[in-house]
C-alpha cells in the first residue's frame, strides 16, 4: 500500500495478518552540554539526533555553541544517562535516595554528576565521583555535594560514555564573538522603528 | 618588498573561490537532509562568505573597489575563481565532496599562509584556523560515516569523487605570478599545496572503501 503522503508510508502500515512492529525511521539522540569559559561548569544544552557519537559532536557544535563564547562541549548518548526522581519546592531528591548497599566492592568507575538546582533551567555539573554503579554513585553523592538549597533532579553520566571536545581543537570557537550578526541584538531595529514613528 | 600585483591576484583568486562556493553551499538552507546538518552547512557556508569579505577587505586596502562592490558588481569575467566552486548543486553527496575536497586544500592553504611575508594575511589565517578546523572535521567525518555505510551511500560518493577530482586539481592552477609569489615568500606556491592536499586526501580516504585515481594521470579542469 503505497500512499502519496511520505508521513503515511513512514507509518509502516502492515500488509499481512501478524508481524512485527517496525521501528521509526529516525536517528537516535544525543544530549549535549557546553562550557562558556574556562572556569565555568558544563550545563545542559539540549540533544541532536545522529547516527553516532562523533556526529553528534558534528551537529552539537553548530546547534548549541552558535552564538556568545564556548570553552568546551560534550555529546553523550540520552539513553545512558540515569535520571532521579523529580522534587519541587522545597523538597530536595536527596530525601528520596537511600544509603548505599554495599559500597566497596573492588572494581569502580567514575561518573559525572549534574544537579537540576531550578525547575526549567538547565541540569549543570557539580562533580565527578569513582563508584562501582551509577546507584551506588548516587548514594555516595549525599554527603559531599549537598548545601542548603534543593536539588530537583539528578543525572549521572559514566564518564566514558561521553565523547567531548579535545584541547587542540578548541580553536574552533576562537571566532565565535565575532560572529555578532546571529544576535538579534546585533541589528539596531529600535532606532529604525522610532525613526518610523516619528515620521507617522 | 613584496610584490603588490602578484599578492592581489592570490587574494582575489582565493577570494573569489570562497565567495562562490559560499553562495553554492548556501543553496542547501532549509532544504538539508537533517536539520543539524542543514544548520551546520549553512553555518560554514556563512563562514565563507566570510572569509571572503575579510580577503576583500585586504585587497580594499591595497587599493582595490570596496568589498561589497568587488564582491557583487563585477562580470562574469572578472572573477577568478576556480571551475570547482561554481558547478551548480547536485544531491548532497556532490556538495559533501566538493566541500571534502575544496576545505581541505582551504584549510591548508591557510595554514602555509600563516607564514606569509603580507602581515594582514597572515593575521587573518591565524584568525580563521578555528574556522578551517570545524570545517575539514565535518568533512572528513562525514565522507568516513558515508564512505562505510550502505552500498548507495559508497556509489554515490565515489561518483561525485569521480567526477570532481578533475576539477579539484583544477584549484592548484599556478598563478602568471607564481615564481614571483614564493621568491617574495607571500605564499609556499600551489605546487607544494596540492602535494599536501593529496596526503590529507588519502588519509581520510583510506578509512573508507572509496577509490581515488592516480592523481599525477588526472587531467585538471
Amino acid at each position: 500500500m503505497e500512499s502519496l503522503d511520505p508521513r503515511v508510508n513512514r507509518l509502516n502500515l502492515s500488509t499481512t495478518e501478524l508481524t512485527s512492529k517496525a521501528p521509526l525511521d529516525q536517528l537516535g539522540t544525543y544530549e549535549v552540554f557546553s562550557q562558556l569559559k574556562e572556569d565555568k561548569p558544563y550545563f545542559h544544552v539540549g540533544p541532536v539526533h545522529a547516527p553516532n557519537c562523533e556526529m553528534a559532536f558534528l551537529f552539537a557544535k553548530e546547534q548549541f555553541s552558535r552564538r556568545q563564547t564556548c570553552t568546551g562541549l560534550f555529546v553523550v548518548e540520552t539513553r545512558n544517562i540515569k535520571v532521579s526522581v523529580f522534587t519541587e519546592g522545597e523538597d530536595t531528591v536527596y530525601n528520596y535516595i537511600s544509603n548505599p548497599g554495599e559500597l566497596a566492592n573492588g572494581n569502580t568507575e567514575s561518573f559525572e554528576l549534574f544537579h537540576l538546582k531550578k525547575r526549567g533551567k538547565q541540569h549543570e555539573y557539580i562533580g565527578t565521583i569513582e563508584a562501582s554503579s551509577a546507584e551506588v554513585a548516587l548514594s555516595m553523592v549525599k554527603s559531599e555535594f549537598i548545601n542548603d538549597k534543593p536539588v530537583y533532579n539528578i543525572w549521572i553520566i559514566k564518564t566514558s560514555d561521553i565523547e567531548s571536545s579535545q584541547d587542540e581543537d578548541k580553536i574552533i570557537w576562537d571566532t565565535l564573538p565575532d560572529k555578532k550578526f546571529r544576535d538579534a541584538i546585533a541589528y539596531k531595529a529600535a532606532d529604525k522603528i522610532k525613526e518610523f514613528k516619528e515620521r507617522q | 618588498m613584496t610584490n603588490t600585483e602578484a599578492l592581489k591576484e592570490l587574494i582575489y583568486k582565493m577570494a573569489d573561490d570562497q565567495l562562490i562556493l559560499g553562495h553554492r553551499n548556501s543553496e542547501w538552507t532549509g532544504f538539508g537532509p537533517l536539520l543539524e546538518e542543514d544548520i551546520a552547512f549553512s553555518s560554514m557556508a556563512q563562514d565563507k562568505v566570510g572569509q571572503s569579505y575579510a580577503l576583500y577587505q585586504i585587497l580594499n586596502d591595497l587599493g582595490e573597489g570596496d568589498p561589497d562592490t568587488v564582491a557583487f558588481m563585477r562580470n562574469a569575467d572578472q572573477f577568478h575563481n576556480s571551475q570547482l566552486v561554481e558547478l551548480p548543486n547536485g544531491e548532497y553527496d556532490f556538495s559533501l565532496v566538493r566541500h571534502f575536497l575544496f576545505d581541505t586544500a582551504e584549510a591548508i592553504r591557510f595554514q602555509m599562509l600563516t607564514n606569509c611575508s603580507h602581515e594582514p594575511l597572515a593575521q587573518l589565517a591565524n584568525k580563521i584556523k578555528g574556522e578551517l578546523r570545524y570545517h575539514t572535521m565535518h568533512a572528513d567525518i562525514w565522507i568516513k560515516q558515508l564512505g562505510r555505510a550502505t552500498e548507495e551511500s559508497v556509489s554515490k560518493l565515489q561518483d561525485s569523487l569521480d567526477r570532481l577530482i578533475p576539477y579539484a586539481i583544477g584549484v592548484f592552477e599556478p598563478s602568471p605570478m607564481e615564481d614571483q609569489i614564493i621568491e617574495d615568500k607571500i605564499f609556499e606556491g600551489e605546487g607544494k599545496l596540492r602535494q599536501q592536499w593529496e596526503e590529507a586526501i588519502l588519509v581520510v580516504k583510506s578509512k573508507t572503501p572509496l577509490n581515488l585515481p592516480y592523481f599525477s594521470l588526472v587531467k585538471p579542469v
